[in-house]
């Protein structure tokens, strides 16, 4: 429960945690990166007692109607069909359905939308959804990518529809280009879409030159590339873009793979990249937002690299 | 005196204080507090904020350690059971 006076007359961010044991029950084959001990590593960090402070809340579970602000109703239907009775159903060669997937993404997608709740009604500054599985690959028609529903433009959608917002920035710094997302709002300038992502890499877009409406910003890194060319590129390309935008809501699609550790990419950060790229994205929200700032996680597969990126994350966002 | 009264307040976890701040926050706002335990409660309430204060401060300080090294082993604190 949050304390609104008390934590404003100690002035602090109030930062809630959003996530639900169903997360661990989405399961992938042996040997598939996107596994239940992701979210297992995090907890386990987020277990530490310097993260005490925490609003740490059991995540709702979605309400199936705001999925339609985003993905069609036969789409909808269809992952639904497809989830099987028991064993394993896949999509495609990445992306899998095991008897819990429908409940876990429904999930994911309630703690999305609860915590844009929570930021337009004062309580909580912040939100960290520590939820799988991930979301942003998914496109209006198409689940890939080991994501089934796109739970970030749900969320945009939801804070539009339900709060009010005009304008919704979604900053997406997973080291894989949010095709999924780029789709969802190609030709709607209401929501700007920032993303840093290692290009060559799956899925093959996000390159500069596609722009959308004028909402879509790019910003690709080359292989084996680290902390300067990541901060060069937030710093010129997605903060003067978020700062032109002047977003009602900030929502971060918080993928942890660009970490130097991980196995399915080249991208060279470390800890401290995530906690100032946090830092740079609260001062906007500060600035044009209230504060609002939702955090959903994205990719990130390397479990170590993965638990120590998203305390400095979550870090970053309790201190502000 | 009223260190002894708020002997209690270091004990206390983040979300104890957090709970006690709340409520004298609020009773001193509604300004429904006697003049003569107005002082003995604003007292409470400062021990309750610097009691917080610390254990955010701590926090903070050990979020800052939880670090990797680059050869992946933990440089600060370890709340990972190498993995």
């Amino acid at each position: 429960m949050v304390k609104p006076v008390a934590r404003a007359y100690i002035g602090r961010m109030a930062t809630r945690l959003y996530t639900h044991p169903i997360y661990l029950e989405h399961l992938t084959p042996p040997g598939h990166p996107e596994r239940p001990d992701r979210l297992r590593a995090i907890q386990r960090v987020l277990d530490d007692e310097a993260f005490a402070p925490l609003d740490r809340v059991e995540a709702p579970e979605g309400d199936p109607q705001t999925i339609l602000a985003v993905h069609p109703r036969d789409f909808v239907e269809r992952i639904k069909a497809t989830v099987p009775q028991d064993g394993l159903a896949g999509i495609d060669g990445d992306t899998v359905l095991s008897p819990k997937s429908w409940q876990a993404a429904l999930t994911a997608i309630g703690a999305a939308n609860a915590a844009v709740d929570d930021v337009f009604g004062g309580r909580a500054d912040n939100v960290f959804v520590a939820a799988r599985p991930p979301g942003h690959h998914a496109e209006k028609t198409t689940a890939m990518g080991f994501c089934l529903f796109n739970y970030a433009a749900i969320a945009a959608r939801h804070a539009q529809g339900r709060h009010g917002a005009e304008r919704v920035a979604i900053v997406d710094w997973d080291v894989h280009h949010g095709n999924g997302t780029q789709d969802i709002f190609w030709d709607d300038p209401s929501v700007l879409y920032c993303s840093t992502h290692q290009m060559p890499l799956y899925p093959g877009t996000g390159a500069k030159n596609e722009t959308g409406a004028g909402n879509i910003v790019n910003a690709p890194l080359a292989p084996r590339t680290g902390s300067e060319t990541f901060r060069d590129a937030f710093s010129s390309r997605v903060l003067p873009a978020l700062d032109a935008f002047r977003p009602d809501l900030i929502i971060v699609s918080a993928g942890f793979d660009a970490h130097h550790r991980d196995p399915l990419a080249e991208i060279n950060l470390v800890e401290d990249d995530f906690d100032w790229a946090t830092g740079q994205l609260m001062e906007q929200a500060g600035r044009h937002s209230a504060g609002r700032l939702v955090s959903l996680l994205e990719g990130g597969y390397d479990l170590q690299g993965l638990a120590f990126s998203v305390a400095a994350h979550v870090g970053r966002l309790m201190k502000g | 005196m009223a260190d002894e009264a708020n002997a209690d307040v270091k004990a206390m976890s983040f979300e104890q204080a957090l709970d006690a701040l709340e409520k004298i926050v609020d009773d001193l706002e509604r300004g429904d507090v006697p003049l003569d335990q107005s002082i003995r409660i604003y007292e409470r309430g400062e021990a309750l904020k610097a009691h917080c204060d610390r254990l955010l401060k701590a926090a903070e300080d050990k979020v800052e350690k939880i670090r990797l090294s680059r050869d992946g082993k933990p440089a600060g604190t370890e709340p990972l059971d190498g993995e």
